[in-house]
């Protein structure tokens, strides 16, 4: 797992030509900016369409998806390059097991992660889910738990199957934003973001259709029903957020096992020391004074004021 | 017998001088002094007296004195053979007065009644009865030769015949009154119903009951039975004196005897005048110079109250003040005091002279197996530091000042066999010379043990492939240069052929009395190089969770502590440790990780780590202090009291990833008697409620195998070990009470162990990665069995009960 080979990015001759042209044009503005390497951790519930939405953006069958076997029970990178910049997927199982977030998947996740820098996480979920309840909030939890808040500096909500027509005749767009703003609460809960920091914590949320009908204009692309090309409208996102300003997100030791509790308080062991020294002082004391009251036989008190 | 002497001296001269002709010493002095060379001095300590004891019932001895001692050294000297005795008492005497070698009640001269002759006569009377009797015992009797049924006066006896005394009788004249053997004059008399005595011997019994001071006149006649042996009847009246309302209590002990003067037949009167101002001056003199007695108040006082009650002083009266005295000082466990002499007769003060047994000497003797007299290889201050300052030169002796001797010297663990054993000073008169005669362990020792054991095979089945000779040697180097210093190692395998699979050595040096002998702080030094295996209750599943491969902590190093003790129990222990802790799988490999079973059932070794380093292998260095603080003490068996330990192991930053720690515990235990009962033997042991505490933390770095577990028998019972977690913080409550039955005791008891929440502090999580709750509660009953106790525990965490048997205290 750990030499990861990386092919060449045939699968963006698969897009159209718009689509390539703009992800060209994209990367070149990364190029420049000196950024080689884009790392992109995909996580959500399982069964949302995680593995789609990477075969969609890599524009081949990358990871195999089964549409009734949940995905592998292990991440899995898929690394692509084109014109000497590497693209790094990364597709992990979802997290979700019995109603409940499966600690050891985040676990396996993590350390599957170590030593590899995190530049965009996507978090997937449904577009054509009406609630979110509590789960969702675990899940989200379980994520900031493992790489920190920060990470959602770098978060990009996705949302699949995004070709859908609202219920009772609700305007696309409303629909789109009324999901969003449900979504975006139990991040922002789940995360533990306060709302003074909501401006920094500002997360896209971008619609996708990773399926093979979805609807495509007159230059190929696949759009949505609001008419926007999704794939390069979500890779743009992910560069924008690349270069916001805020750091990417390193997994080490230290993030996966928290702090480390060996250091803390380390400094205090001198004063620590100090006062159990004067605790063994008291207890000693004590014990003279337990020596000192301990009750005599008449015959030892009687024999000490004996004298000859 | 001893106790016969006290009577000596008891007597009224103004009314007794004719009955004492014989005895130089037994002067006619108005001032009492005349017995002050008699037996007085025998010292009452002779409990073991032998034969002559057990048939004399006349003497005064107290043998419980001497049974409680052998239940004492029961308790306390376990195998070995340790004894504090009282020796047959050598009678003391002055020169002139016995020549008899004496050893055993006298049976130096007790061949011969009259063989003693002249002073010497009066002793072997006193201490050969017994033996004289026996010794003749086996002899034919003569028969009176006489009519039956008629009286015959002492001197019209045959001097060559051996009567044999059917009976004695004791007739108050002054009552009137035969008086039953339960009289205490009929301690007085020596020769025994059934006796064969010679007209020599009854005569010296009469001269004996005339010149102890105790009756104004006695005689003895016998009358002839129809079947050749002959009644005595002893016919007397017994002394009394004015009344007195004062009373005093002096030790005459070690105090030059006066020898009194030799009072002439013809004196005028006006000499005679003098000659009692002049006795009278003395014993001022004496009583001033005497020392006081230990005799409390309330004592004082019951006696005043029993001269008042009495009115006119009388020989039974003082017998009486007599016993109560010495009953005070036995039951306080001056086992050699005694009442010599009663002073200041027919004056309104009674002045009760005591020989209290002071010590003279202490003599401390090794002996070799034969119990020959050697030279030791131990050096006296080791045993000298050992005995209470009671048993030195110039305290009284006390019986129970022996007894923690022995105890004190005992716990030295240098000695097969321990006597203390007091005995009278023969160059001072009423001392007492202790003597503690001990029998010294073999210096080295070395020692094979060999044993064959079954160890689990595939599956936990014992298996016949797998039966491996196992054993220890060990040798020991004990009581190096007599200070008590000693080196002891040991090797123990359990597979001999294989030793390198697990071999445990020790090697250790004991160094006491590191202050200097002399020193009254009792430091200890130790140091030691050891190595052990542990399996670490760190890398245990928790409920449900089968099968988590074990890891095995083998820590090797060498430690140096110096432990301080300040009572028998309580001490203080510091020192440094240092020590390299290797971690290993189940087949002896190093691991570096704990080992965790994946869902798919493969085994996956990125646990969580093992060590600090990181490599399986960590070396450190520490320093450990420990504090206990124990007051317990048992009560008819039960322990109460309460008994607290506060450790630390402080980290000196020297080691594999420079460990830098403080790790401390503090424990805390109460035994509550719950109800006030009688102590004593046999007594039943009140019900104790047990309440403990355990707090265990940790600042700094802490390696996976210094974490604490929680769960197991002396945690949270009813868990395994380990069972609940193992964390940084942890704190565990226990209470348990217990209610005797019968000699043992059952007990109902409730726990609780909690991680405080640190058990994601220690490294890798081992709690959670073995899926165990952190905390647990358990609560339960058992009963003790011997050595075992037997509990069924309910496990609070899953709600279901298990029976246990596990050995030793929980507490």
């Amino acid at each position: 797992m750990a030499y990861q080979l990386i092919r060449e990015w045939t699968g963006i001759q698969q897009f159209p030509l718009a689509t390539r042209t703009k992800l060209i044009e994209l990367l070149g503005k990364l190029k420049q900016e000196n950024v080689n390497t884009l790392t992109i951790l995909v996580m959500g519930k399982g069964g949302v369409g995680k593995s789609s939405t990477v075969n969609s953006i890599l524009g081949e069958r990358a990871v195999t998806v089964n549409a009734f076997q949940s995905e592998g029970p292990r991440p899995v990178m898929v690394s692509r390059s084109q014109a000497g910049f590497t693209l790094n997927i990364i597709d992990t199982p979802g997290l979700v097991e019995g109603g409940y977030v499966n600690d050891q998947a985040v676990e396996i996740i993590k350390r599957f992660l170590l030593d590899k820098t995190i530049d965009v996480l996507l978090y997937v979920d449904r577009l054509d889910v009406y609630r979110t309840d509590n789960l969702d909030k675990q899940v989200v939890k379980a994520i900031t738990d493992s790489f920190g808040k920060q990470i959602w500096r770098r978060g990009v909500v996705v949302l699949t199957h995004g070709q859908l027509s609202p219920p009772d005749g609700l305007n696309y767009e409303d629909f789109f934003s009324r999901r969003s703003e449900a979504l975006m609460r139990v991040i922002r809960l789940g995360a533990g973001i306060r709302k003074q920091d909501l401006q920094d914590f500002a997360i896209p949320v971008i619609p996708v259709e990773n399926s093979g009908r979805c609807n495509k204009n007159e230059t190929d692309e696949k759009i949505l029903p609001n008419g926007t090309a999704w794939i390069p409208n979500l890779v743009k996102t992910i560069i924008d957020l690349v270069s916001n300003g805020s750091n990417a997100i390193l997994v080490d030791k230290k993030l996966i096992e928290g702090p480390n509790p060996n250091k803390r308080g380390k400094f205090l062991i001198p004063l620590i020391v100090a006062f159990q020294y004067l605790v063994v002082k008291q207890i000693q004391r004590t014990i003279k004074d337990d020596i000192k009251k301990e009750p005599k036989a008449p015959w030892e008190l009687r024999s000490a004021n004996l004298k000859f | 017998m001893a106790s016969f002497g006290a009577q000596g001296q008891l007597f009224s001269p103004p009314l007794t001088p004719s009955l004492r002709p014989r005895r130089r010493l037994a002067s006619s002095t108005p001032i009492l002094k005349a017995g002050s060379s008699t037996p007085a001095n025998t010292i009452k300590c002779d409990l073991s007296s032998s034969s002559s004891s057990s048939q004399n019932p006349e003497s005064l001895t107290p043998k419980k004195p001497f049974f409680s001692l052998a239940q004492a050294l029961a308790f306390s000297a376990g195998a070995a053979g340790i004894l504090l005795r009282f020796s047959p008492v050598t009678p003391l005497v002055d020169s002139g007065d016995f020549s008899g070698g004496g050893g055993v009640g006298g049976t130096g001269d007790g061949g011969g009644g009259g063989g003693g002759g002249g002073d010497g006569g009066f002793w072997s009377r006193i201490f050969s009865p017994a033996a004289v009797a026996k010794d003749e015992e086996s002899q034919e009797w003569d028969s009176h030769g006489l009519p039956a049924n008629i009286v015959v006066q002492l001197n019209k006896l045959s001097g060559f015949k051996k009567y044999k005394i059917s009976e004695i009788l004791f007739y108050d004249r002054r009552r009137g009154s035969v008086v039953g053997t339960e009289d205490s004059f009929f301690e007085m008399v020596t020769i025994r119903p059934g006796g064969i005595y010679n007209k020599a011997q009854l005569q010296k019994e009469l001269e004996n009951l005339a010149t102890c001071g105790m009756f104004e006149k006695v005689d003895l006649e016998g009358k002839t039975n129809p079947d050749g042996t002959v009644g005595v009847t002893i016919s007397f009246l017994e002394s009394t004196w004015q009344s007195a309302d004062k009373f005093r209590c002096i030790n005459v002990g070690l105090m030059p005897q006066t020898k009194p003067i030799e009072m002439d037949a013809d004196m005028t009167d006006k000499e005679k005048m003098e000659y009692f101002r002049n006795q009278e001056k003395d014993y001022k003199r004496r009583i001033d110079k005497s020392r006081p007695c230990l005799l409390p108040m309330p004592v004082y006082r019951e006696i005043l109250q029993m001269l008042r009650d009495q009115g006119k002083v009388s020989a039974r009266l003082l017998q009486k003040i007599r016993d109560r005295v010495q009953k005070w000082y036995h039951d306080e466990g001056y086992a050699c005091a005694q009442v010599v002499n009663f002073g200041n007769l027919n004056t309104r003060e009674v002045v009760c002279e005591v020989v209290e047994g002071d010590i003279t000497q202490l003599v401390i003797q090794f002996q070799d197996k034969l119990g020959n007299v050697v030279e030791g290889n131990t050096q006296l201050p080791v045993v000298r530091r050992e005995l209470p300052k009671q048993l030195r030169q110039g305290h009284v002796f006390n019986i129970e000042a022996g007894k923690q001797a022995l105890r004190n010297i005992n716990s030295l663990a240098l000695f097969s066999n321990i006597e203390v054993n007091p005995r009278p000073d023969e160059k001072n008169e009423g001392g007492i010379i202790v003597e503690i005669k001990l029998k010294e362990l073999e210096q080295k020792t070395a020692e094979v043990s060999s044993e064959w054991s079954i160890v689990p095979g595939r599956g936990g089945r014992p298996t016949l492939a797998s039966i491996q000779p196992g054993g220890t040697v060990s040798f020991e180097h004990r009581n190096i240069k007599g200070l008590n210093r000693s080196i002891l190692g040991s090797v123990t395998t359990s597979n001999f052929l294989n030793p390198q699979d697990d071999l445990a050595f020790k090697l250790e040096y004991v160094h006491p009395y590191l202050d200097g002998v002399y020193n009254a702080r009792n430091r200890t030094l130790r140091a030691s190089c050891f190595n052990s295996r542990k399996l670490s209750p760190v890398f245990t599943g928790g409920p449900g969770v089968d099968e988590v491969p074990p890891i095995w902590v083998d820590r090797a190093g060498i430690k140096a502590n110096i432990t301080e003790n300040f009572t028998r129990q309580s001490k203080f222990t510091y020192g440094l440790v240092m020590e390299e802790i290797t971690t290993r799988d189940e087949s002896s490999h190093i691991s570096p990780n704990g080992q965790r079973v994946l869902p798919s059932g493969g085994i996956s070794a990125d646990g969580p780590p093992t060590t600090l380093s990181g490599t399986g292998i960590d070396r450190m260095a520490f320093a450990q202090a420990n504090i206990t603080r124990d007051n317990t003490k048992f009560v008819n068996g039960a322990i109460v009291g309460e008994r607290n330990v506060f450790q630390v192991d402080q980290g000196l930053g020297v080691g594999s990833n420079f460990p830098f720690f403080n790790r401390h515990q503090l424990t805390l235990t109460r035994f509550i008697q719950l109800k006030q009962v009688e102590e004593g033997a046999g007594k039943p042991p009140p019900p104790v409620l047990v309440l403990h505490g355990h707090y265990g933390g940790c600042v700094g770095d802490l390696p996976s195998y210094d974490a604490f577990a929680l769960g197991g028998p002396y945690s949270v019972r009813g868990y395994n070990m380990g069972e609940l977690g193992a964390a940084r913080n942890i704190l565990e409550v226990a209470a348990e009470l217990r209610i005797p039955v019968r000699n043992t005791h059952v007990y109902a008891f409730a726990e609780h162990g909690n991680d405080l929440g640190s058990s994601k502090d220690v490294k890798g999580n081992p709690t959670e990665v073995y899926r165990r709750m952190g905390y647990g509660s358990s609560y339960g009953v058992g009963a003790k069995l011997g050595l075992v106790r037997a509990e069924y525990a309910v496990d609070h965490n899953s709600g279901t009960g298990a029976v246990f048997f596990r050995f030793g205290e929980r507490f």
